[in-house]
């Protein structure tokens, strides 16, 4: 859109992501922990797609190179799209067996995670 | 055939290695241990065979041209650097792999029948193959990494081979010996290359193929011409590569330890192939040593050391295939001497010639020991031409051509080399010739040669005794005694045996006289790169080399016409302390031993009961890590959420330290 | 620095930025895990539509399908059958870990928002193609330059697939 500085997505996406880290710091459950994590993979995702739209370098000669540098960004967000997807089934999956184990899932009650 | 049919040559050994490693143990449950042997075999021998011809085919081809490259994919390719598998079809290369699939598929062949009865048959040729493979491509390899591959490649088909009775601990420990060895001339070789980019980077800041030979043999010839400091570091650098490799002075060590291997790897690894790569890189980089006298001279004088060396230890040793090894240690000096002097294709025509008596030599041996019980103590000979007719008769070939009989092939490359190094002028420091003086020895050794060989001959083939009749029952103190008795009788090979021998008779009968002289044209058509081309004629040389030739024959033939001299038999108390010193080696070898292995057992000691008991596992290192863990320890709670503040507490810093850093750098 | 110039598209731009940061602090806010799901749909539909503003319609659509279809609903699904519906179920503590983690969130935004956001404040000139967000031009790239990490993402998925099941079968026979 004509007139909207790039920094304007990427104010909103910085907010997303930090919206994102505090939610994973002060959250107990581990499902909102989850769609924080989503919230900060959309958040780099929207600066990917904004860079690769306002384009700040100049493009190179070489047909291939422009081509590759001009969809680099969007090829990057469909990865993350592809692998988040697995992240959560994997990770709902682990949820589901934890509770299934203890009938709890509390994040703080899960301290094993030490030697 | 196109000369990109050079990845059938290396495809073919790579493919007989696979099956036999892969299908080998398959074909022994299908067919059954007897019958898979002569499967296993034909397998083996076919695609060394195969690549031969094609090998021929695309020799034909071989014009005086530029060198052919054929490129393949890349194998390493990072920003400025790239190193594709590219193959380079030349005169040298197209020798070599002549060299290694024709004698390869003779030894093949004679192994086939020589490991009869072994059960490891499929192992044998996995190794076998792929030391096949390796040799080609390190002949074959258009830059030194892949060079380094094949190089790297052939150690290890030779530890293999080496130690391929590894039960028995002595051949595990040669084994060993020659790895640990060839790495001190890895070092070399690798430091020769990172010096090598470093220099051709300078010429050519563009290229990123920095090892390939067709864009590094012009950058070094600019670079070098100037500087012959730079031109010695990495003569000699390579050179030391080439040294372990070609068992040189002081690094010649591992190969008589070699000997533990098979007789047919014996011939065709540390005989005819692999001990001649040290040459073939020199001739490869041969710019390198023609811009530094110094490092020529270092060649040479090593070479004629060597040389000298092994043909004196070999006077002192018992063992048939121990003398045939010092005198691979002699010959490889033989070549060096060659190269150091400037006349590096005399190097290569000695290493075919050599290849051909050489591997014929070890096979004979092979012969010998098959029919004598697998004993190999010439002591325990005697009067064998009696009933190995066509081992001894071929052998006989071998011998008088390596002792430099005229018109042999031994005759003419040992005669170029030294004609060389006589008439030559390149191995010369502050007005000094070495080379001449190499020369000189060079002549001495094929005095030498002629003598050891005669000895070995007669104790085995000679003489009316059968002495291994009359061994006495407890002369032999280590006790591999294999039923050798006074009803003994030894057995003529069978054909898969004798066939090569009788090719590699007749090869070295008339090799020399078929390529005496064409080498210089064929390697060198275009001349050397920066020095004038070297003489190889030297005044009265031939009536010089007749006449060490006969008298070393005699003067053997006189010692040993009859027999073994009481000096010099089973009882080793009588022998005199000269020839017990040759048998040790003159000490050398021990001594090494006992500075590096014992002297390295004694330092790890001291380390460890100094060092490591007061420092490391003493009070000093292990309270304070200690403490420290017991400090840190609070920090790990266990909790995911605990961790990811830590975390971004860190990142936090990271990134506000970056931006005050670049806010900073801004103002 | 020339002061922006109101147009149109700015105040929709705002409009739509809000309405995703509102939906952000939400999911972030809410104690019941519903509403932060409901309050993720929003967000994500609002992303979508800035996707498209883009110029990159094809992402849009896709983050529509994949993020607010599928993922979605399994966060909606696991939701309701571990029962975590209620705001009873996992009430948050009021302990120092909320100022904490409030502090080094705000601290991290103004790290990187001081540093990069003023810069790029110029930048209002798109200077790509139009097209360059189509499904033809995704694909073509897609297809040829990125075929190995496509197929790589693929055998991905399938091992996440695979972990899943074995998680969620109840028990290993």
């Amino acid at each position: 859109m004509n007139g909207v500085p790039l920094a304007g997505y990427l104010g909103l996406a910085l907010f997303m992501f930090s919206t994102g880290v505090v939610g994973v710091l002060v959250r107990r459950n581990p499902i909102v922990i989850f769609m924080c994590i989503e919230l900060m993979l959309n958040a780099v995702n929207l600066t990917f797609v904004a860079f690769a739209r306002y384009r700040v370098q100049a493009l190179p000669d070489d047909p291939v190179l422009a081509q590759s540098q001009t969809m680099a960004g969007q090829m990057m967000v469909v990865f993350v799209m592809a692998v988040a997807a697995a992240e959560v089934a994997v990770g709902l999956g682990i949820i589901m067996a934890i509770y299934r184990l203890r009938h709890n899932i509390d994040i703080d009650d899960m301290n094993i995670l030490k030697g | 055939m196109d000369s990109s049919a050079i990845w059938i040559v290396i495809a073919l050994p790579i493919l007989g290695f696979l099956v036999q490693s892969l299908g080998g143990g398959l074909i022994v449950k299908a067919v059954g241990e007897a019958k898979s042997k002569s499967i296993l075999g034909f397998l083996a021998v076919a695609p060394i065979a195969l690549a031969f011809i094609i090998g021929a085919m695309i020799t034909t081809k071989v014009g005086a041209g530029p060198a052919t490259v054929v490129t393949g994919p890349s194998w390493i390719q990072i920003a400025g650097f790239s190193i594709p598998f590219e193959w380079i079809v030349d005169p040298l290369s197209m020798t070599m792999v002549l060299i290694i699939t024709g004698i390869g598929s003779l030894i093949h062949l004679y192994a086939t029948g020589y490991m009869a009865k072994e059960k490891d048959y499929a192992r044998f040729f996995t190794y076998l193959n792929l030391f096949i493979a390796a040799m080609l491509i390190l002949v074959l390899g258009n830059n030194l990494a892949l060079l380094f591959m094949g190089w790297e490649g052939v150690g290890l088909c030779s530890y293999l081979l080496i130690g391929f009775w590894y039960k028995d601990t002595a051949n595990a420990r040669a084994a060993n010996k020659a790895f640990i060895v060839n790495r001190i001339g890895d070092w070399g070789l690798v430091l020769g290359l990172f010096l090598i980019v470093c220099v051709v980077l300078d010429v050519v800041p563009k290229e990123t193929r920095l090892l390939s030979y067709d864009v590094i043999l012009p950058a070094l010839k600019t670079a070098l011409v100037a500087k012959p400091a730079l031109a010695t570091s990495i003569g000699l650098l390579l050179f030391v590569g080439a040294a372990g490799k070609s068992a040189q002075f002081p690094l010649y060590v591992w190969l008589p330890d070699a000997m533990a291997g098979p007789t047919p790897v014996s011939a065709l690894i540390h005989a005819a192939t692999m001990v001649t790569s040290g040459v073939v890189l020199l001739n490869r980089m041969h710019v390198v040593f023609e811009c530094s006298p110094v490092a020529s001279v270092v060649v040479a004088c090593v070479g004629a050391f060597t040389a000298l060396y092994g043909a004196l230890i070999a006077f002192g040793q018992t063992d048939i295939k121990k003398i045939l090894a010092y005198s691979t240690v002699s010959q490889l000096g033989f070549m060096f001497i060659g190269c150091g002097v400037g006349a590096y294709w005399t190097g290569m025509f000695h290493v075919t010639t050599h290849a051909f008596f050489k591997a014929l030599l070890f096979l004979g041996a092979g012969a010998v020991i098959h029919a004598m019980a697998h004993d190999q103590d010439v002591r325990n000979y005697g009067g064998l031409s009696k009933y190995l007719k066509i081992t001894f008769a071929t052998m006989l070939v071998g011998f008088l051509a390596i002792a430099g009989f005229p018109f042999l092939s031994g005759f003419f490359s040992k005669e170029s080399i030294l004609g060389a190094a006589l008439s030559g002028n390149q191995a010369v420091i502050d007005g000094v010739n070495y080379g001449a003086i190499c020369g000189w020895v060079g002549l001495a050794v094929a005095f030498l040669t002629a003598a050891y060989m005669t000895r070995m001959m007669l104790l085995t083939f000679g003489g009316k005794t059968e002495r291994w009749r009359t061994i006495e029952p407890n002369h032999d103190a280590h006790g591999d005694h294999h039923g050798l008795d006074k009803d003994h009788k030894p057995h003529e090979v069978g054909a898969t045996m004798w066939v090569p021998l009788a090719v590699l008779a007749v090869l070295s009968a008339v090799g020399g006289l078929v390529l005496n002289g064409k080498f210089e044209e064929w390697l060198y058509p275009q001349g050397l790169a920066v020095l004038p081309k070297v003489a190889e004629h030297a005044s009265n040389l031939q009536m010089y080399s007749m006449i060490v030739a006969f008298g070393g024959m005699a003067f053997g033939a006189a010692i040993y016409w009859r027999g073994l001299p009481a000096s010099q038999g089973w009882d080793e108390t009588k022998w005199s302390s000269i020839r017990l010193a040759q048998r040790d080696q003159f000490g050398f070898d021990s001594l090494t031993t006992d500075l590096s292995v014992t002297g390295g057992a004694e330092l790890s000691k001291f380390l460890d009961s100094t060092v490591e008991h007061t420092v490391t596992s003493g009070r000093a290192l292990a309270s304070a890590t200690s403490g420290a863990g017991g400090v840190m320890k609070f920090l790990q709670t266990g909790f995911v959420r605990w961790y990811a503040m830590v975390m971004l507490i860190g990142v936090v810093a990271f990134i506000g330290y970056f931006a005050l850093a670049i806010h900073g750098g801004a103002n | 620095m020339d002061a922006l110039k109101i147009t149109p598209e700015l105040l929709l731009f705002g409009a739509a930025a809000g309405l995703a940061a509102i939906a952000a602090v939400g999911v972030v806010a809410f104690n019941n895990a519903i509403r932060s799901a409901l309050c993720l749909v929003v967000n994500f539909f609002v992303l979508a539509f800035l996707y498209f503003t883009l110029n990159a319609e094809m992402l849009g659509v896709t983050q529509i399908v994949v993020y607010t279809g599928a993922i979605m609903v399994l966060f909606l699904f696991v939701i309701m059958l571990l029962n975590l519906g209620s705001p009873e179920a996992l009430e948050e503590k009021r302990d120092w870990k909320r100022p904490a983690g409030l502090a080094i969130g705000a601290l991290f935004f103004a790290t990187i928002g001081s540093q990069i956001l003023m810069p790029l404040m110029k930048i209002t000139t798109v200077s790509s193609r139009d097209d360059f967000g189509g499904p033809q031009a995704i694909g073509r790239t897609l297809f040829s330059q990125y075929a190995f990490p496509f197929e790589a993402v693929s055998v991905l998925l399938l091992i996440g697939i695979v972990g899943s099941i074995l998680l969620a079968k109840r028990r290993m026979s």
